[in-house]
């Protein structure tokens, strides 16, 4: 394996943590775009940052922020110049290897997550989106994936919810009085 | 005598024992699944930690990163994927090994020869991390600034390939962390003249996002790739061998060690450096290297683990990380009130040694675990991605919504996912932007301390710089990095190397 190698490697075996895809001389769809998104992001943001306290003296607290976002804006214009001539990955799309549907997908329910937490509550939120999620993957039936949702969901929920004492919103399921049975019971057995 | 007692501090709480048990147990499953890794498993974790006391929770992580920097050598050895890129080497050697069917032997030599460089790493801590602390003493602020620059710099250069992605990430980090209002005048800084960003953005958010749910996206597209059945024999090594490879772990030991100590260098970098150490020494491999060498193994692996004590020497002094695992543990023991630097040993001498305590007994349970269990290990690895995946997410999102009961942490986390995501993909490195969040404060603040000790003349500054010699030796470390990724550098190189030839 060469240490070097940043190509497909990580893309497809499921190498982890933080080691960078992307291939040393060619591009991949959508990296130019990117890097022109960052240029125009950083320049932005050095605008803001000028704007925090100008170049009124060198310990004013724009000067750090104006100093990085310097940075931020030229190595993104280098890093645009240099992707620009870089010739595309023949092999790749957008659609198929950066941007899956399914990936989409995966965010979508993610958001769906977030906005049905507080209102309807963590375990019928996380069952609703693991049993979708699984039945999505693994494409088995739904009592299969309702199943192994329930398992899990019960596991991570005694881990967290009573070991680790994480609140989570209770929403429409009455969490706190669940708990307060399970003690009393406990006391009523000892 | 009072290090001594901190130390065993450890053994006079189960509790504590249990907890490191658990980390490193926990740490070598979760470095060996294919796709889950330690700077995952560490940056959730903290967020569930956060509400316990101090030594608890040092405990659980000092365990899992431990175990963590072990486990990912199992998937390198038995699937050719390095669960963690400090493992990255061990697969070179380590897979050949396992397609020969010595699978086992493979795992056996490497745990025990974690367990020798991790006990390495952790007395060179003990003894050395005193003395840089009280060198440490004597660093002005403008040093703490290099340091924080140089530390940025060698991760966005050393980990990966490219130093300009590695610089944008490094900056982009710190911009984040300048967030919200600026402690010192009260001004606005990135708020966008919105309330909530006033108060900053929640860095375990962005780390929960960078690495859990941008890890855990790319893995979807390896979702339906079937996990390999390896068939595994006797794994204790006998004596022998282990005497037989001592001298060569005892040298790559003091690499890890070393490479470990330097600011922005960690496990993968120290475990590349020795293996190619080994190939230099080693006259007669047992095989020849890359095709199953047992010295090639040994190597990589004594090297990580020896690199995670060294990984603290700076963490704990100088309250610069090493690393993305380090960052986050700086971060932690942030959240927990301690305040990593040189003023750390003086103030809570307790605590660095309750700390070295907890990495020699995680160390003691990645041997015990190591050794035993393989059956279980084999059950776990081979669990459905098309599971896992969707687990780590809710695992996330949980973490990120603890820390502050706050659903605009949840978002944060989703939108620093995506955008991770496409920094995988596109070959950014998402370390240094952690580093650079963690280190933000220590920059700005250190920077105007020095820019007002110089009442803010640039050229006092520099004179400063250039007439201590450790702020000129920091300097010029600053400089040579940059120099070296333009082509000034390439050609001077090429002139040199040519003279050499010639």
């Amino acid at each position: 394996m060469d240490p070097e190698f940043r190509g497909d490697a990580d893309h497809h075996d499921g190498t982890s943590d933080a080691a960078p895809g992307g291939y040393v001389n060619q591009r991949r769809p959508g990296e130019l775009g990117f890097a022109i998104f960052l240029t125009l992001a950083s320049l932005y943001l050095l605008y803001d940052a000028y704007n925090i306290s100008g170049f009124q003296a060198l310990s004013a607290p724009g000067a750090i922020p104006m100093a990085t976002t310097f940075v931020m804006a030229i190595s993104a214009v280098i890093i645009v110049l240099r992707t620009a001539p870089l010739p595309r990955v023949r092999s790749e799309t957008f659609r198929k290897d950066i941007l899956p549907v399914l990936v989409i997908a995966f965010i979508g329910l993610l958001i769906g997550f977030g906005i049905l937490l507080k209102p309807l509550g963590f375990l019928p939120t996380a069952l609703l989106f693991l049993t979708l999620s699984i039945k999505l993957l693994t494409r088995k039936t739904w009592p299969y994936s309702l199943g192994v949702s329930v398992g899990s969901l019960v596991i991570i929920w005694i881990v967290f919810r009573v070991v680790f004492t994480v609140l989570l919103p209770a929403g429409i399921v009455p969490e706190a009085e669940f708990l307060q049975l399970l003690r009393n019971l406990a006391n009523g057995g000892a | 005598m009072d290090a001594i007692f901190a130390i065993l501090t450890i053994f006079t709480q189960p509790q504590l024992l249990i907890l490191v048990g658990i980390g490193t147990f926990a740490g070598i499953y979760i470095g060996a699944i294919p796709g889950l890794s330690v700077t995952m498993a560490v940056s959730i974790l903290i967020s569930f930690t956060f509400s316990w006391e101090v030594y608890p929770a040092i405990s659980l992580m000092v365990g899992i990163y431990m175990g963590g920097v072990y486990g990912g050598s199992r998937t390198a050895i038995l699937l050719n994927i390095p669960g963690a890129p400090s493992a990255i080497a061990t697969a070179m050697d380590g897979y050949p090994m396992a397609q020969r069917g010595e699978a086992g032997q493979a795992i056996g030599v490497t745990t025990v020869m974690s367990f020798f460089g991790g006990l390495i790493g952790i007395l060179v801590l003990a003894l050395a991390a005193p003395l840089v602390s009280d060198f440490a003493l004597t660093f002005q602020p403008r040093d703490y600034m290099l340091l924080a620059v140089l530390g940025i710099l060698l991760v966005g250069s050393l980990s990966t390939g490219s130093l300009v992605k590695g610089i944008f990430a490094g900056a982009l980090g710190i911009a984040i962390g300048a967030v919200g209002r600026d402690p010192l005048t009260f001004a606005e800084r990135f708020t966008f003249d919105f309330k909530i960003l006033e108060g900053g953005i929640s860095f375990i958010a962005v780390m929960i996002g960078m690495f859990g749910i941008s890890e855990a996206l790319q893995q979807l597209h390896n979702v339906d790739k079937a996990a390999v059945r390896q068939k595994i024999s006797k794994i204790v090594p006998s004596f022998g061998t282990i005497r037989k490879y001592l001298p060569l772990s005892l040298q790559t030991s003091s690499i890890g060690v070393v490479i470990g100590a330097l600011p922005g260098t960690g496990g993968d970098i120290a475990a590349l450096m020795a293996y190619d150490h080994a190939k230099r020494v080693t006259k007669t491999p047992s095989r020849p290297f890359g095709e199953g060498a047992m010295e090639g193994l040994v190597a990589p692996e004594t090297a990580n683990n020896a690199a995670v004590g060294g990984a603290f020497i700076p963490m704990m002094t100088l309250g610069i990380p090493g690393d993305a695992v380090t960052a986050i543990m700086i971060g932690a023991l942030f959240i927990h009130g301690l305040n990593p630097g040189p003023m750390l040993m003086i103030d809570q001498p307790d605590m660095f040694w309750f700390i070295v305590g907890a990495l020699l007994m995680a160390n003691v349970f990645m041997l015990i675990f190591g050794l035993t269990g393989i059956r279980i290990f084999t059950k776990i690895v081979e669990m459905p991605r098309a599971i896992i995946i969707p687990l780590i997410f809710l695992l996330s999102i949980v973490g990120a919504y603890a820390v502050n009961n706050s659903i605009t942490d949840v978002y944060w986390m989703l939108g620093f996912g995506v955008f991770g995501y496409f920094m995988r993909h596109y070959g950014y490195p998402l370390g240094p932007v952690i580093l650079g969040v963690i280190l933000s404060r220590l920059l700005d603040d250190n920077w105007r301390r020095a820019i007002i000790s110089e009442r803010e003349d640039l050229g006092r500054f520099f004179e400063g710089v250039v007439t201590s010699p450790l702020s000129l030796t920091l300097f010029i470390a600053v400089i040579l990095i940059f120099v070296s990724q333009t082509p000034i550098w390439t050609r001077a190189k090429s002139r040199l190397f040519g003279k050499a030839v010639s």
